[in-house]
């Protein structure tokens, strides 16, 4: 990706502990930073309309579409992508209970997937069903028709 | 191959929690965010491609000017019809070029495609591109499309190479039918007839992940990365346009986001690789969702039926007679056997001695229509199952009980004269509505609807290689194609228990056609009951070889060598053994561990048409099935009466899809196909403008069910052991579930309203306006 510097800014985002400094077009959305400029790829883009849920990251804890979030309103934030979720090779709990619950298939929406059921399980550790549903209601997924991926979240509610 | 025989068991609903695990090999990658997607790779000085579009969905295409798009920074590959081979491709009917050249038949054909530095640069360079137009008159009016002096949408059809068996006629891109006994004569004996008209809009395949192709070029051969279904299909493609032998195209696809069918096909892969050719670099194209609504030729295609059924008093039928008009979009894709495919559906799993049933696929100025999971089947089960629960109410009859008296079974003949060896349809029927009827009473507004439904499985060639290296542990190397549903995954269980070892032991590799052999990739269900067929045989041949090196080892007769917990066992004398890594080790300084396996494909059923009772069964080659699949589903929803929102509460679907070798995998697809079928039921209809441009075309406007709308659903297995075409009496799965759902939904909410819904989907609107008595109607 070249610059066009005469409307850049520096900027420094922290993504999965990792700062990375880099110049940004103001305009740049945050999904393209972590993607072009990070280099991580796990986030995904489905739609660059806040429709699908792909590229959810969480900032500071809170699921955001990266798709239609300024990369330079990022700075100063902790920014978390799937890349972040496991322990070096250890699995977090939701990402070996979607494996386990067979709510993976072609995967694309699973690194936004996690990211909502991740932040859906720091702010409310135990939720029904229900809630569970609410929780993933901003994430598409085309492959299972979701009933493997509300068991995972349950699975990973009772092994916590 | 001969299916293992047992005795039908009616299954209990799954329960998911008791299911083996399935250890996907790729669930590493895909939970971690390391697994690469076509969009996810970069190469050393990559450049980014924008395509031009069509400004009108019908126009002549007076001239296309470059030059200024040429001369723009960054700008390194411009191409149209001119800079490549002047060849029309698409194997039912050559009707398309790579580039439009004459014309512009729908708002997604390509004019011109540019390669730039940046993709900002190459959509600049785009817009930049200068076409003029003369528009000439639109079709999108399926009826008035067949009337004399309808403008065509190819003027010039008869000039076109078509494939035998199709009929054509002016826009009419493909003609079947279905002609059996007299059905005219036994209507007008038949003690109730019955009529009625369904219309279906058209739908999408909408992976979450938008399609991608990179190319490169290395000396005068390319590599082509490309979200593809079908590898040796888009390699196919490349070479027939780009005039260049298979041993030139080596297409590799990474992690595939899903597909539906929506990436079945040949799309995009040449334009990519030409401008990579022309620029002497590699080049990216990854589709906005936009782009992915609106270009592909792959749509599910709109769709009228006009049903007539003729009844005996005692529920029996006599007759059908059925037209079916399908929108085929501008050009053909894979669409050739749609009439065939929509003349079963609409004739459907049942037993009647007269059906006179004729279908067209008709050629329209929309995006063309192509193979989405179950081609044909939503729409056409929708419409005749809508149509046979108004058949039951003629008679007063319970639909459950009319459609146990009319649907085939063991014996029984269907519409084009098959006679099915032992299904599960009956008890398909029995344990649908069994998981979904509840204890006690229904709520308000509530009901339970029923429907059932058919697909084939679809024999074809195959091939894999499997070897064991020194360790010990596997590779399966295969042609097939893994776009989410597991089936390429499963391959690594039918191979290790071929070979007593763990499917763990194994890696893949896969979905690359240099390295594989063909395979027919993931279309048509057919990967598991075809490249499963092939790996069983060439694991096969290495336990032969793992067995005369144990023999020898163990000084036993290769007759009495077992496999099995990673050694090769003397039966009957449990301490006589020696470990596969072992005998690995040995072949490791020798002949090698490794054979390949393809074998003949089971035969499709021969169909008596001698004699001219069956007059006619369609021309397209998917008349007589194998390994047909049956399906029913029971859905209770409830319905809002003051606003027309239908909410699926419960679903019951049970299904005949031949032995189920990976129950969890099978259960995902189960409950994803009935998910998209309650999104083409009730929200994913697609918009047009009179001229046929779609109006609709991102996620927002065109609504997908989401994880708050999920049902509960209970699925049952019913495996009656035999008719099975791959391993171990297996049948194809993937696309049965995407059968029956709509339908069932619509005979519930006709049971809540009183009125079915005549149009597809059942839109909050629809279902209003038919509860007040009005038809809302439909577009194709």
């Amino acid at each position: 990706m070249t610059i066009d510097m005469n409307n850049a800014s520096a900027v420094t985002l922290r993504v999965n502990g990792t700062d990375y400094p880099m110049l940004l077009e103001t305009e740049r959305n945050l999904l393209g930073a972590i993607r072009d400029e990070v280099g991580l790829t796990g986030t995904k883009e489905g739609c660059d309309d806040c429709e699908c849920g792909a590229c959810m990251v969480l900032v500071d804890g809170q699921p955001v579409n990266s798709c239609s979030y300024l990369a330079v309103q990022a700075q100063g934030r902790e920014i978390t992508t799937i890349e972040g979720l496991a322990d070096g090779q250890q699995l977090s709990e939701l990402q070996a209970a979607i494996l386990e619950a067979g709510g993976v298939q072609c995967g694309f929406c699973t690194p936004g997937m996690l990211m909502s059921a991740t932040a859906l399980l720091d702010r409310n550790p135990s939720p029904t069903r229900e809630e569970i549903k609410v929780g993933l209601g901003g994430n598409l997924c085309r492959c299972t028709g979701y009933g493997r991926i509300l068991d995972a979240v349950e699975r990973a509610v009772t092994i916590r | 191959m001969t299916p293992p025989v047992s005795t039908p068991v009616l299954s209990e609903p799954i329960d998911p929690a008791a299911l083996p695990r399935f250890d996907r090999a790729d669930g590493p990658d895909k939970v971690t965010g390391s697994g690469r997607y076509t969009a996810d790779l970069t190469l050393t000085g990559m450049l980014h491609a924008a395509f031009v579009y069509a400004e009108h969905s019908h126009a002549r295409l007076l001239s296309v000017d470059t030059s200024v798009a040429r001369s723009m920074p960054g700008v390194m590959s411009v191409l149209t019809a001119d800079d490549v081979p002047d060849v029309r491709y698409t194997h039912g009917t050559a009707d398309r070029r790579l580039f439009a050249k004459d014309a512009v038949r729908y708002d997604g054909d390509v004019v011109a495609a540019v390669a730039a530095t940046t993709l900002e640069k190459a959509r600049a360079a785009a817009d930049a591109v200068v076409v003029e137009y003369e528009p000439l008159p639109t079709v999108t009016d399926l009826e008035a499309a067949l009337a004399d002096g309808s403008p065509l949408v190819h003027p010039e059809w008869q000039s076109y190479d078509a494939a035998d068996g199709v009929e054509r006629s002016g826009n009419v891109a493909s003609f079947s039918s279905i002609a059996k006994g007299d059905a005219h004569a036994a209507m007008a004996d038949a003690e109730h007839v019955v009529s009625g008209r369904y219309v279906a809009d058209a739908s999408h395949a909408t992976p979450i992940e938008p399609r991608g192709v990179v190319a490169q070029w290395e000396g005068g051969k390319v590599t082509i990365w490309s979200s593809t279904q079908v590898p040796f299909a888009a390699r196919a493609g490349v070479c027939q346009t780009l005039e260049l032998p298979t041993n030139k195209v080596r297409v590799i696809v990474p992690h595939l986001g899903g597909g539906f069918g929506g990436k079945c096909g040949f799309h995009y892969e040449a334009h990519v690789a030409a401008l990579a050719q022309a620029a002497g670099r590699p080049v990216r194209l990854v589709f906005t969702r936009r782009e992915e609504f609106l270009a592909p030729d792959r749509r599910r295609e709109g769709m009228i039926v006009d049903l007539t059924t003729g009844l005996r008093s005692d529920g029996t039928i006599v007759a059908r007679t059925a037209k079916v008009l399908l929108d085929g979009g501008a050009y053909m894709a894979d669409g050739e056997f749609f009439p065939q495919m929509a003349a079963m559906h609409v004739a459907g799993p049942y037993k009647m001695d007269h059906c006179h049933i004729e279908a067209s696929l008709v050629y329209t100025n929309r995006q063309p229509s192509g193979s989405v999971r179950a081609p044909t089947a939503p729409q056409g089960c929708w419409a005749v199952e809508t149509h046979t629960d108004e058949l039951a109410a003629a008679l007063d009859m319970d639909p459950v009980a009319f459609r146990k008296l009319n649907a085939v079974d063991e014996g029984d003949e269907g519409c084009v004269g098959q006679i099915y060896n032992k299904i599960g349809l009956q008890d398909c029927i029995d344990a649908a509505v069994a998981a979904v009827t509840p204890e006690g009473d229904l709520g308000e507004h509530e009901s339970i609807g029923v429907a059932i439904g058919w697909w084939p499985s679809f024999p074809g060639a195959s091939g894999a290689i499997v070897r064991l290296d020194d360790d010990g542990q596997g590779q399966i190397v295969t042609g097939a194609q893994e776009n989410g549903t597991g089936s390429v995954m499963t391959l690594r269980q039918l191979a290790a228990d071929e070979l007593g070892l763990a499917p763990q032991d194994f890696q893949i590799v896969y979905q690359d056609t240099a390295a594989a052999p063909f395979d027919g990739g993931s279309s048509g269900s057919q990967t598991l009951i075809n490249n499963g067929r092939a790996v069983v045989a060439a694991a096969g041949r290495v336990a032969d070889q793992l067995k005369e090196l144990a023999a020898a080892e163990l000084e036993a007769s290769v007759d009495d060598i077992v496999l099995a917990d990673g050694a090769a066992h003397v039966a009957g004398t449990p301490t006589k053994s020696v470990t596969i890594a072992e005998l690995a080790a040995a072949a490791g300084g020798g002949a090698l561990l490794v054979a390949s396996g393809s074998e003949d494909p089971p035969e499709y059923p021969e169909l008596d048409t001698e004699g001219g009772r069956i007059a006619c069964i369609g021309d397209q080659g998917v008349a007589g099935w194998a390994g047909p699949q049956f399906s029913c589903h029971a859905v209770h929803v409830r319905v809002d009466p003051d606003t027309g929102v239908v909410r699926v509460l419960n679903i019951g679907a049970a299904h005949d899809s031949g032995t189920i070798i990976n129950p969890l995998a099978a259960l995902g697809q189960i409950e994803g196909g009935i998910m998209m079928g309650i999104g083409q039921a009730l929200t994913e209809i697609t918009h047009y403008d009179e001229a046929g441009n779609q109006l609709n075309a991102g996620l927002l406007e065109y609504k997908l069910q989401t994880a708050a709308d999920t049902p509960n659903v209970k699925v049952v297995f019913i495996e009656p052991g035999a008719d099975g075409v791959g391993p171990r009496g297996a049948k194809g799965l993937a696309e049965a579930p995407n059968v029956a759902t709509a339908a069932a939904i619509n005979n519930a909410i006709t049971k809540v309203i009183g009125t079915p819904v005549r149009s597809l989907p059942m839109t909050a609107e629809r279902v209003w306006a038919a509860s007040m008595g009005v038809d809302e109607g439909s577009q194709p």
